[in-house]
């Protein structure tokens, strides 16, 4: 052991029983959105916190505050050493009555059932409670405790909850304190912290996680350091005013038992005005220069995604009729708005993956149409109207009833295909577009169903009339950097939007920078609108870090087996109960 | 003459010799040689296919019955084997598995249910494959189930497969003329034809591609499955160079004729 290490042994050991003598109260819990002001309208709307005027990114909960900080969230609270939250009601089967019926979908609450399915629990001697999520991952425990209403909580996961305890016991001044006489757990101010045994391992760190860090307020931070010091707390960062401060007041971040970030700020402290980091996917001044096939053609090739166009609707909005482009803000919420209204569905924990998995900057693009220039799709011709009318009524009549069988999905839950140009648009996950070149053929490979096309660039006959398929028999050429694809024999069992199978498509894709595909397509079809329309996004390079997957989707369809037998169970259970 | 029990070069070599023999032409005057691609390799580039009965087994068979609402479409035509050296030398402990694939292939042969069918199956399934060669990878499109693999001839050193699949991870180089694919990574829940034959998620694939002219490509594929196998051993066919102006690979979605199969025990009324 080296000199300078017995020290601080002898440091850490000299310190073990004195507790903190200034008593730290919580201050701010730091989580992790992309959209902070939606994240403070959801957390004023369902668990009555306040915003608060001066800090666009919080919203006060009973004086703990809930700082939003705009990044990818990379998964839920549950997990690391920040397990929950907890709010109380006086009245909880209520409060979670109330929870449930505002429903799942988008920006919506998420509940927990327990084994049984019911959304509430009684804990003996204790009180009835119950789980929710917030839509970016922060577990939420809603509980009925009428001693304490409103902000009620922190619960910890911790590999030794007792050490735990005395850690913040002894760093921050906790108040030892038995809740309801059972359960040991500390107080800072009215807020109780508990821990509960991690259930397996060592708990994940907190930082980037949906609840990034808490937060305790010390009258002085210049006084309290020393003594947490000594306390044996280990600074991350030293007690000083952040760079874009809100206010004067000093912060330090320690290292907390069960990779739990503290930060510590003295009284006073606003958070940091948090700036987006709007990537600079500013296209280059100068023309680009497409590179070449070793044959002379245009290089498009290498491992695409069409991420950052995910979210960005095909037609403009009316609410944003003289907008040219969104702010950063604006579009990651977007997004984020995008990605939680496609998987509300889905498994929690996958769902905290997918929203975190997509880095790539979101586009700033209003809409996908560009022409009409309005960014509307045409008007309906008197057919159109009809046919609309018709497909209408038809998913209305298998809305109405279970399905009798497969056909009664879509092409797309029944891994068949999503149409041209369907398959090129981005969605939630599996965006990956991979193209390969040989002399006179481009493969367009997407990932999604792993549906790829063979594009040939020298003029060769079509196929006969009569051999249609659902995405057609392509022809492409180049006209100058731009590969333009029409595409014939549609069999118009999956047109885009209504499109019928007499629809002309033309495709064109430009590379116009070295990390940016353009992808435009237009579609004539008059038997359903009155004109032609246009579309278009860009697909952006990613070859170093994305692969796609064998997207085997009819393979592992669990969602048709799951849907039929969901549905004969449905259809004997109403003839049981001889509806 | 026996190709099968001899290395391709050695057959090749003979049956070159014996067509220019029997032409009383030099060799060099043949007017079959295999095209190159821009940087001196074999240009493999179009439409191939295998012809014969690998699909339906991969070792000598004679005819048999198939499904009797068919007759004698759904029957089994008799082949002549691809296995070099004869039969699959199996695991006695996989011979069991082999039996039972072959006893419920109707239902259970993923062919049957329009899965991926996997390497080296999809090779010769009874569809035309496209070969797309560029600078970086080779892509083959497969006629069946929208089949595909992107073969790798920039990495240096391969990169382990991100995860298990049905095609797998395939990386290649030339050695010479011949195309060399390594391919790893499978989920083992692929069939090798509609006989049974199989292998597990340990499968090795070592595939060769050798051009025999500009008609047809000399396929070889050596497997390796200690799990299901007593030592690696190959398969030996020729892929034919669909000679039509306009051939191509046809989009063949095969879900919907797989859905009845599948899912028709869970319809409002069965067909199952």
């Amino acid at each position: 052991m080296t000199f300078l290490r017995a020290i601080a042994f002898a440091a850490l050991a000299g310190a073990v029983s004195a507790p903190a003598t200034f008593a730290a109260e919580l201050h701010h819990i730091q989580i992790t959105a992309a959209s902070p002001s939606e994240a403070v309208r959801w957390y004023g709307r369902h668990f009555d916190c306040t915003a608060v005027a001066s800090q666009p990114d919080t919203a006060d909960c009973d004086g703990v505050q809930l700082i939003f900080a705009v990044q990818p969230t990379m998964g839920s609270s549950q997990g690391t050493g920040i397990n929950h939250i907890g709010f109380s009601y006086a009245d909880v089967v209520s409060k979670m009555a109330e929870l449930e019926a505002v429903g799942v979908r988008g920006s919506g609450v998420r509940l927990q059932r327990f084994d049984d399915g019911a959304t509430l629990r009684e804990l003996p001697g204790m009180f009835l409670h119950g789980f929710v999520f917030d839509p970016w991952g922060t577990r939420i425990e809603v509980l009925q405790d009428p001693q304490n209403e409103g902000f009620h909580q922190v619960h910890l996961s911790a590999t030794d909850p007792a050490e735990t305890l005395d850690w913040y016991r002894k760093a921050l001044g906790g108040r030892p304190a038995k809740f309801k006489g059972r359960e040991d757990a500390l107080r800072f101010g009215d807020v109780w912290l508990f821990a509960a045994q991690h259930p397996d391992g060592k708990p994940a760190p907190t930082r980037s996680r949906a609840v990034a860090h808490i937060a305790f307020d010390v009258p002085d931070l210049g006084r309290a350091g020393p003594e947490m010091r000594r306390s044996g707390a280990d600074f991350e960062s030293e007690p000083e005013t952040p760079d874009n401060a809100r206010s004067p007041a000093k912060r330090a971040f320690l290292r907390g038992p069960d990779n739990v970030r503290v930060a510590v700020v003295e009284s006073g402290y606003a958070g940091i005005a948090s700036k987006f980091e709007a990537a600079a996917a500013q296209e280059a001044a100068e023309p680009y220069a497409v590179p070449r096939t070793p044959w002379g053609e245009p290089d498009m090739q290498g491992v695409w995604t069409g991420n950052s166009a995910h979210g960005i609707p095909l037609e403009r909005p009316q609410d944003l009729e003289d907008v040219e482009a969104l702010t950063p803000e604006q579009a990651a919420a977007r997004r984020e708005r995008g990605t939680l209204g496609s998987i509300w569905g889905y498994e929690r924990e996958w769902r905290d993956t997918t929203l975190g998995y997509d880095k790539m900057t979101p586009s700033t693009q209003v809409a996908m149409i560009v022409d009409p220039p309005n960014g509307r799709l045409p008007e309906l011709t008197a057919e159109g109207k009809r046919m609309a009318a018709e497909a209408q009524a038809e998913r209305a009549r298998k809305a109405a009833k279970t399905p009798d069988g497969p056909e009664d999905l879509n092409m797309y839950h029944r891994c068949i295909t999503r149409g041209l140009p369907g398959l090129m648009m981005p969605g939630i996950y599996n965006n990956g577009l991979q193209i390969v070149q040989g002399p006179g053929f481009v493969a367009i490979q997407k990932e999604m169903i792993h549906e790829t096309r063979a594009i040939p660039t020298k003029p060769r006959q079509p196929v006969g009339e009569k051999l249609t398929s659902w995405l057609g028999d392509p022809q492409g050429r180049w006209e100058g950097d731009t590969l333009v694809v029409e595409t014939a024999r549609l069999n118009g069992r999956a047109g885009y939007r209504g499109a019928t199978a007499a629809a002309r498509l033309t495709e064109r894709f430009t590379r116009i920078g070295p990390t940016k595909l353009r992808y435009e397509f237009t579609i004539d079809d008059p038997t359903v609108w009155v004109q032609p329309w246009t579309a278009t996004f860009a697909f952006d390079l990613d070859d170093e870090q994305y692969e796609l997957v064998e997207y085997a989707c009819h393979e592992g369809n669990y969602g048709m087996f799951n849907a039929l037998s969901g549905a004969r169970a449905r259809d004997k259970r109403a003839a049981e109960s001889g509806e | 003459m026996d190709c099968r029990s001899r290395g391709v070069g050695t057959c090749l070599a003979v049956v070159a010799a014996a067509a220019a023999l029997s032409a009383g032409l030099p060799l060099a005057a043949q007017d079959d040689a295999a095209p190159r691609a821009y940087d001196g390799h074999p240009d493999l580039n179009g439409v191939w296919q295998a012809i014969g009965t690998a699909h339906w087994n991969l070792e000598d068979h004679p005819s048999g019955p198939g499904h009797p609402d068919l007759g004698a479409i759904g029957a089994v035509p008799p082949g002549q084997g691809v296995v070099v050296g004869g039969d699959i030398p199996y695991l006695e402990t996989a011979l069991q598995q082999r039996r039972k694939n072959f006893e419920n292939r109707m239902t259970e042969d993923p062919e049957a249910k329009c899965f991926l069918p996997g390497v080296p199956r999809a090779t010769y399934l009874p569809y035309p494959l496209q070969i797309i060669q560029g600078d970086r990878k080779i892509m083959i499109l497969y006629g069946f189930a929208e089949a595909n693999r992107t073969i790798h001839m920039d990495k240096e050193t391969p990169e382990p497969p991100p995860l298990d699949s049905w095609m797998g991870r395939s990386h290649g180089r030339w050695e010479g003329d011949t195309l060399v694919v390594e391919a790893e990574g499978f989920n083992g829940q692929a069939w090798l034809d509609r006989a049974g034959n199989f292998s597990s998620s340990s499968l090795r694939v070592e595939e060769r591609y050798t051009p025999l002219g500009s008609h047809a490509i000399m396929y070889e594929a050596t497997l390796t499955d200690p799990e299901v196998f007593s030592r690696p051993w190959t398969i030996r066919l020729p892929l034919y160079r669909r000679l039509e102006e306009d051939a191509r690979v046809l989009e063949f979605k095969c879900v919907e004729y797989a859905e009845d199969l599948m899912y028709g025990h869970l319809r409002r009324e069965p067909t199952r």
